[in-house]
């Protein structure tokens, strides 16, 4: 039995936990779980305090209020929250950056993993908000329903990912 | 639901998510990097794993009428391309846009520019989106799943993929178990996988080097 002690749990029971979020989601918000929407809707609210036009923008606009726009926000602060429990129950708390991006980068600098940081965080959300969802909304849920277009774009994903560790450097 | 229990139900969903991302271990840099160098399968093992539930799941939802469906529309450009800028981006930042909130709160210092980078790719596409719409929002095929094209029930399409999936996972961790793929220091590098870690070669717990 998986104690919230342990510093691991078999993938299997994390992605039962994780597909069983499902059932709250379609029952009580009629959606499916997804991460990448929450971006825009925090930085909807930014942005439109700099530059109110941007919530003339309909896309900006759709997802500033309601239920589902902030169901989402708060799902991905209770992510930070179940994380910091979790890893504070084994002792396994982190700081620096893992020891993969010294090989994977070539240099241990954090001036340099944090640039690399920053550039795959843009790329990350801007790919994901271009598809209309990232490893959650298409992959996780979209897969799930049998979506189609989810289905390519999760492939999409994997290709892209898989081309751009391999260009790193070899580790 | 009002804003404020959808706030409450999103917290509470979100601690189960976030404890599932940590303890699998998924949510490491040193985790997602290796699967997209086909040297770690965890990240593959927890999200067909959710993607199974999920399809039994809503074959119970959806078979007793209690749900309907919610697929997003096929738009081959926007997946495309959207795809493979979502997997480059995932392969240098070592995180999806949700697990990258799972770093943030085991406390990884570089995830801080992960999110920032987040933030401003979602207000550079903000700022984009009605230029862009024309290629990207238009010219698909609508919301199409695999049971219509076929002109079948979604139950037993979504049953049957499933266990196509469980046969594929009982297969992928005959060949290579789970906990080889934890690393030393349960952040996947290291482990039982060379490519990962040429020199010191040894298993969670099994430090003195016993084999």
């Amino acid at each position: 039995m998986p104690k919230f002690t342990d510093p691991a749990w078999s993938p299997y029971v994390a992605g039962i936990l994780i597909g069983l979020l499902q059932i709250p989601a379609f029952l009580f918000l009629g959606t499916a779980l997804g991460a990448s929407s929450s971006y825009v809707t925090v930085m909807s609210h930014i942005l439109g305090v700099a530059d109110p036009e941007v919530l003339q923008i309909d896309y900006a606009a759709k997802h500033l209020a309601g239920a589902k726009n902030w169901w989402q926000v708060a799902m991905m602060a209770g992510v930070v929250a179940g994380a910091w429990l979790s890893a504070r129950a084994s002792g396994l708390r982190r700081d620096a950056p893992s020891p993969v991006w010294a090989r994977a980068l070539g240099t241990a600098s954090p001036a340099a993993r944090f640039s690399v940081a920053f550039l795959g965080g843009f790329l990350m959300l801007l790919g994901a908000r271009i598809a209309d969802g990232c490893t959650s909304g298409h992959g996780i849920s979209g897969m799930a329903q049998l979506a189609v277009g989810s289905t390519i774009a999760v492939g999409a994903m994997f290709a892209g990912g898989i081309a751009t560790a391999f260009a790193l450097r070899r580790f | 639901m009002s804003v404020f229990a959808a706030v409450l139900l999103g917290l509470a969903m979100g601690a189960a998510f976030g404890i599932a991302l940590e303890k699998s271990r998924v949510f490491e840099p040193g985790v997602i990097l290796g699967q997209m160098r086909l040297a770690n399968f965890t990240m593959l093992k927890v999200f067909l794993t959710a993607v199974i539930t999920g399809l039994v799941v809503l074959s119970v939802l959806h078979g007793a009428g209690l749900v309907k469906l919610a697929p997003k529309a096929t738009l081959f450009t926007a997946d495309i391309v959207g795809g493979l800028l979502l997997g480059a981006g995932i392969a240098l930042a070592g995180a999806c846009p949700g697990t990258v909130f799972a770093q943030l709160g085991a406390g990884y210092r570089d995830a801080r520019y992960t999110f920032l980078g987040a933030l401003a790719g979602a207000a550079t596409f903000i700022y984009l989106e009605p230029a862009l719409a024309p290629y990207i929002s238009k010219g698909g095929p609508g919301k199409l799943m695999f049971h219509t094209l076929f002109d079948l029930p979604y139950v037993p399409v979504a049953l049957g993929f499933a266990a196509v999936l469980v046969a594929g996972l009982l297969a992928l961790e005959r060949w290579r178990p789970w906990r080889a793929d934890l690393g030393t220091g349960y952040d996947g590098v290291g482990g039982s996988d060379a490519a990962f870690h040429p020199v010191v070669d040894e298993a969670p717990g099994d430090r003195i080097g016993a084999r």
